[in-house]
């Protein structure tokens, strides 16, 4: 039976990462978001934590990392809502944080789960919030299939 | 070695155009040879483009064989486009000046520009997802750059105390020089009352504060300081230091929003090759791509101290008869933005400036300074000009 595409899937421009094992060799990230986890890699040689994750230290060349988990509450330290010119397939209200979730990780973030820019307050508690995003239909050797996909962003910790 | 200068420049009307990008390139041209009729296009070696999106927008690739064919240019020594986003104009001009300077080109065309409105105007929007890192940055709905420079004007504000009045000043100001551009996208004075009162773009910075999105380019031709002499009697305007730097690629994780070090990397670099100082800095076309920009750049490039950028501007010292006239055409507030041609527009009010022939003139500009900034503030260009 043919693989029915998904139709929200745009072939413009994916506003979602490549996922899945066949598709980027830091599918794990992925996978641990998926078990509420925010994680991101470590040289196992010289220590540095990089962030996005890679495949690759900057700092020393090695290609010996290792998966470690990031916090996954922060506390809000500037937020902002972008009034014009919100991309498609993103809803208003569009709130961006600067978020900190430990003495030496910020993160800059989607906020959901507010109605109004004017439920957030510097100093918020807020928390990881991962969902489904659409799914990528690949084309892998002579198969089709539908690689599911999940994203994240923070919502309030109440 | 020998110097490379600008012999000529001209840009297309710029703002929501209807017209393509070729068509675009083809107005820029033409206005860069009416600039100086001594030159043909057969005098022309090498062209390089500056374009970011030609493809998501302008619909076309392998761009630099076909803006040289319908400006009737056959190049020998170069063919090709450059791309760094909102700097590719500004790069495109520092490798010609290096191709130039080494003997490797004698005389370049330099053309950069965008159409940037298209049919659909989500589409532009949603493009934008891809100039910052799209997976970690993009996902997170961060390809528009407002929500960005709204943060940044959060933490200057906190450490320095800098007001939303003083960035009403920089759009007052550049609004106002705007009068200078007659190809610019907006040529209309605005009050403080207006700028202040305008609807918000991302809390808290207000439509004045933010560039607008723009169909345009512009075109610069550059040879070598004894082929220059055969062209133009005017005053030779060379390129005499430039510098490109960059920081953290990635939003997350950024020392700090408010003090650029790649742009205090790259103003010491471009000062140390052209031996001067900030000081030596008679006019300036700086990155105001939001008001908070041109205050942050004032202080990074060494016009003032950290913290001083909103009281530069309110005390008038970015103005004309200040310490450094910056943004003296209008800079991106007023003649708009399309991300290739902006480097060549700010090269060729510099170019006028400096051979006295600008429409507001600068009194004896001897030194002349160009900035960009690109992605999340990640890439910083710098080009000095000098008199001869």
């Amino acid at each position: 039976m043919e693989t029915q595409f998904n139709s929200l899937y745009s072939v413009i421009l994916d506003t979602y990462p490549l996922e899945g094992k066949q598709l980027t060799k830091i599918w794990k990230f992925f996978e641990h978001l998926k078990e509420g986890r925010l994680t991101t890699t470590k040289c196992v040689k010289c220590g540095k934590v990089s962030y996005p994750p890679r495949i690759l230290c900057p700092d020393c060349l090695s290609e010996e990392l290792e998966w470690v988990d990031l916090p996954t509450k922060g506390v809000v330290e500037y937020f902002t809502e972008l009034k014009a010119g919100i991309p498609v397939g993103f809803e208003k209200p569009l709130i961006h944080a600067y978020i900190r979730l430990s003495d030496s990780f910020h993160i800059l973030s989607k906020i959901v789960g507010v109605k109004s820019i004017d439920d957030i307050r510097k100093g918020d508690k807020v928390k990881l919030k991962v969902f489904d995003v659409p799914s990528i239909p690949a084309e892998i050797g002579r198969e089709k299939i539908n690689i599911d996909r999940v994203y994240f962003a923070f919502e309030p910790d109440d | 070695m020998r110097d490379a200068c600008v012999i000529a420049g001209g840009q297309s009307k710029w703002g929501y155009r209807d017209a393509t990008l070729i068509e675009l390139f083809q107005e820029a041209g033409k206005a860069c040879f009416d600039d100086n009729p001594n030159i043909k296009p057969a005098d022309i070696d090498g062209i390089l483009v500056a374009s970011a999106t030609s493809e998501r927008l302008g619909r076309q690739t392998h761009l630099a064989p076909m803006v040289a064919e319908y400006l009737g240019i056959k190049t020998r020594s170069v063919c090709a486009r450059a791309e760094l986003l909102c700097g590719s104009g500004s790069s495109a001009i520092i490798l010609a000046a290096g191709m130039i300077k080494s003997g490797m080109a004698e005389t370049i065309m330099v053309i950069g520009g965008e159409k940037l409105f298209t049919p659909q105007r989500w589409e532009t929007f949603y493009s934008q997802l891809g100039s910052v890192d799209h997976d970690w940055d993009g996902a997170q709905g961060l390809g528009l750059p407002p929500s960005l420079f709204s943060i940044i004007f959060q933490q200057h504000s906190d450490l320095y105390g800098t007001t939303e009045e003083q960035l009403a000043m920089v759009s007052v100001k550049n609004r106002r020089n705007g009068l200078n551009n007659p190809k610019g996208q907006f040529r209309k004075e605005i009050t403080l009352e207006e700028a202040m009162s305008a609807k918000p773009v991302a809390v808290p910075l207000k439509l004045y504060d933010c560039c607008p999105v723009t169909d345009g380019a512009a075109a610069v031709i550059l040879t070598s300081d004894s082929t220059a002499k055969d062209f133009t009697d005017k005053p030779l305007v060379k390129i005499i230091g430039t510098a490109q730097a960059t920081e953290s690629n990635s939003i997350s994780n950024r020392g700090s929003w408010s003090t650029w070090s790649a742009l205090k990397t790259a103003a010491s670099t471009a000062y140390s090759r052209a031996g001067i100082t900030a000081d030596d800095i008679d006019v300036a076309q700086t990155h105001d791509c939001f008001t908070i920009s041109e205050i942050i750049e004032y202080e990074d490039l060494g016009f003032c101290e950290k913290g001083e950028g909103g009281s530069f501007v309110e005390k008038g010292l970015s103005d004309f008869g200040g310490k450094v006239a910056v943004n003296t055409d209008g800079g991106l507030l007023s003649c708009g933005h399309p991300f290739g041609g902006t480097g060549i527009r700010q090269a060729i009010e510099i170019t006028k400036q400096l051979r006295g022939d600008a429409a507001h003139q600068v009194e004896n500009a001897k030194y002349g300074l160009t900035h960009n900034l690109s992605g999340a503030v990640v890439a910083h260009t710098i080009v000095i000009y000098g008199r001869d």
